[in-house]
């Protein structure tokens, strides 16, 4: 089987299958799927069982927050992907689908970081930029001329994603900017569109038709989901008495959403000064699309004192949270000044 | 001011800013009108008539010869829906806009020129001198009043100062960001300043934080010593050297390279400098300063916000009455007090509060005594200054 790509005025595709592998989202994949005329129902075949199995790791290692990095023939990698989608989509555990999105774009970030560095070929670099960023994105990045490690991206294209990464080298200032251009190396490059590429895997899964699902996923999808529920699911739990900031930020990790960094440190703060022991509130930032357990653990034990500098944080001020729209006032907040004094009047 | 000397004062105003809106073509139309909001306010009124929004010229132009406002406004942000509460608009872009005012340069000869206005009874007094000031706190000769608002009549020395920080900003646009020329106008804000509009439509989608970054990037904050190659090493003051793998060559790490007189292979001549300084905190602190030196001052709020709506070009500033009018292509040649102050040269009788300088059309007026009969350009600046009114 060949397939097309890229626009046909290439002569000869330096594009391979094994390249594609890497980016199983690209649109010139679906549409080899389309061309084998593929079916679901496929799945049930024995052939198959190795893939859904694969498809099933891949998935739980993702959704526990680490990367995946095993890399198949392309022929597989194609239908474990669309195996994976099958599978988060009948699941339905929106904090799964988060993760899931994440590490695959993590994972593309991965692959082609490393092709931007390694290929020599300038022909296929210049490809691969096309097809994933032109393509996909509709944002033209090129090769600079004088440095081949280098790559130009247009200001305002990287402004509208770098302006929301928190760090300060991020910021255009701390950039080679010049005419018109930001310089980046092929790691930076990537990363500026990992929010993206994520998206684009979770639309992938969002927008999926599925009518009915061949025998063999079922199961395996039954079982998934139970151990799943169990762990990822939003636990409505009493979070009653909490104030309505405090609250806001557990429903927005519930939902398996990305919380900022200040709501990060104002929930673990509130928590340790209520008396919280470490280990519940490291469990609470599981549903963190990004969350490592080990760096949340040192994060909590930071705040409360135990790491570093050996000083214990105290909650952040009404004050200071409602400059980082971190407030959700309601008007059981009248009259404090820090969200640990919530409830206390009343109580009295 | 008895109250029928308000009066009085408000219709010598209004009267001059009509005769002005009534003259053809005056105020300069925006593109893509009728996606924008405009606002205006009104003379003795306080508050701006928001969420308005004209399909045409003509519309605008009747709404003005009715009304007669004292500003009048038009939004930086295009809108599905103008005339809607503000979350109901559908922003759909924004321009990009500068604005550069003289009050933030903090020239030394501002002092000179400034009067302060007694807030509570209106009472003029004469310049005080900036050492003055910081001994002896305001207090009104008239009222008594501790609270005073500072009044500038701008000099030229003013304007020279706005327009190099324009001229630094254009240099920057064209030459970092890449601009055409072309899509780069400026205007005078009508009073002390200058506005810049960008009509570049790859900056229009921007949002707040995005321009933020550009500001930050503009005014020099932000630069990191590691930009430059000087990193922090892991105790109190450490550093080493190591450069970036783009080089030192462009943008800001360019400018900063030519300052200390570094490039990428100035390895040992760079931790001399940093030695030099006395380690590593010191040397970020006196390139904070350097990068803020270099960079061009420019209001960061105002740029980054995207709802806010900016006076339209060819209308009367309330502040002066002078014009915001664009300058043309040779921003030295222009003169705000000439080219701007568009008010007619009939003659007006004003009580003038305090002994005052000006120079206006290139005439010098020089008013000491409290009764005088001025062309009303001059008559009705010092009334929109707040340093006279109509007798
Ligand atoms: S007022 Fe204080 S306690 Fe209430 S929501 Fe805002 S920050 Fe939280
Ligand atoms: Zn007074
Ligand atoms: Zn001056």
């Amino acid at each position: 089987m060949s397939i097309r790509i890229g626009p046909k005025d290439w002569a000869d595709d330096p594009l391979q299958n094994e390249d594609l592998a890497k980016y199983p989202f690209l649109n010139d994949v679906s549409e080899y799927i389309r061309q084998t005329h593929f079916d679901f129902e496929e799945y049930n075949r024995p052939e198959f069982k190795d893939i859904i199995e694969t498809a099933i790791e891949r998935i739980e290692t993702e959704a526990s927050g680490r990367l995946y990095e095993k890399l198949d023939r392309f022929q597989r990698e194609v239908f474990i992907f669309l195996a994976t989608l099958i599978i988060v989509k009948s699941i339905g555990i929106e904090s799964v689908l988060r993760k899931y999105s994440l590490f695959e774009a993590m994972r593309a970030e991965k692959f082609l970081t490393e092709d931007l560095k390694r290929e020599r070929n300038e022909q296929k670099r210049r490809l691969l930029l096309f097809k994933i960023f032109k393509e996909l994105f509709n944002v033209d990045i090129d090769i600079d001329a004088d440095d081949e490690r280098l790559f130009k991206v247009k200001i305002t294209d990287y402004l509208k994603r770098a302006s929301h990464f928190h760090e300060q080298e991020w910021k255009l200032i701390n950039r080679m900017v010049n005419k018109g251009y930001v310089y980046l190396d092929a790691d930076e490059t990537v990363r500026l569109f990992r929010n993206e590429l994520g998206a684009l895997v979770y639309d992938k899964v969002k927008m999926m038709q599925l009518l009915t699902l061949p025998e063999a996923l079922k199961t395996k999808i039954e079982e998934l989901r139970t151990k799943m529920t169990h762990r990822y699911e939003y636990r409505a739990t009493a979070v009653t008495d909490y104030p309505p900031c405090v609250k806001h930020a557990l429903e927005v990790m519930g939902r398996g959403e990305n919380l900022p960094h200040s709501a990060r440190v104002m929930l673990a703060t509130y928590m340790l000064a209520i008396g919280k022991p470490v280990d519940e509130i490291v469990m609470m930032y599981e549903n963190a699309p990004d969350f490592n357990e080990k760096i949340t653990r040192y994060q909590v034990e930071h705040l409360a004192g135990m790491k570093g500098s050996r000083t214990k944080y105290s909650v952040p001020s009404c004050d200071k949270l409602r400059n980082e729209n971190l407030c959700f006032a309601t008007a059981e907040c009248d009259g404090i000044i820090n969200p640990i004094q919530f409830g206390r009047k009343m109580r009295k | 001011m008895t109250e029928s000397a308000v009066v009085k004062t408000i219709n010598a105003v209004k009267s001059a800013f009509r005769g002005y809106y009534f003259k053809p073509d005056m105020v300069e139309a925006p593109d893509k009108m009728e996606q924008r909001e405009f606002g205006y306010m009104q003379f003795g009124q306080p508050g701006m008539v928001r969420h308005l929004s004209f399909k045409s010229m003509k519309e605008l132009t009747a709404t003005i010869m009715k009304e007669v406002p004292s500003d009048i406004y038009c939004s930086n942000a295009y809108y599905r829906f103008p005339t809607y509460p503000m979350q109901e608009k559908q922003w759909l872009g924004a321009d990009l806009i500068f604005d550069i005012d003289g009050k933030d340069l903090h020239l030394p000869c501002v002092p000179s020129h400034s009067y302060p206005i007694c807030t509570n009874c209106g009472h003029a007094s004469a310049p005080v001198p900036d050492e003055k000031r910081k001994e002896e706190h305001y207090s009104c000769p008239a009222c008594g009043g501790k609270k005073a608002d500072d009044i500038s009549i701008p000099c030229a020395k003013c304007i020279e100062g706005s327009k190099r920080e324009v001229k630094r900003l254009v240099e920057f646009l064209t030459g970092d960001l890449g601009m055409q020329r072309s899509d780069i106008h400026i205007y005078f804000s009508g009073n002390n300043g200058f506005h810049i509009h960008v009509s570049d439509e790859a900056y229009i989608p921007l949002d707040p934080q995005a321009r933020s970054d550009l500001v930050g990037y503009l005014s020099g904050s932000g630069l990191m010593a590691e930009s430059i190659g000087v990193r922090k090493g892991n105790a109190e003051n450490l550093f080493f050297i190591k450069f970036p793998k783009s080089g030192l060559a462009y943008g800001w790490r360019g400018r900063v390279a030519n300052k200390l007189k570094i490039d990428g292979s100035s390895m040992i001549k760079l931790k001399h400098i940093v030695e030099q300084k006395g380690g590593y905190a010191a040397f970020k602190a006196d390139l904070d300063r350097m990068t803020r030196d270099i960079g061009v001052r420019i209001d960061p709020q105002v740029t980054t916000d995207v709802h806010r709506v900016f006076r339209m070009s060819g209308t009367l500033n309330s502040k002066s009455g002078l014009a915001k009018i664009k300058c043309g292509d040779n921003i030295d040649s222009f003169d705000p007090f000439v080219d701007a102050c568009l008010l007619g040269d009939g003659k007006l009788s004003v009580k003038v509060k305090t002994q005052v300088k000006l120079k206006l059309k290139n005439k010098s007026f020089n008013i000491s005594k409290e009764s005088a009969e001025l062309p009303a350009y001059a008559a009705i600046y010092l009334i929109c200054k707040r340093l006279a009114e109509a007798s």
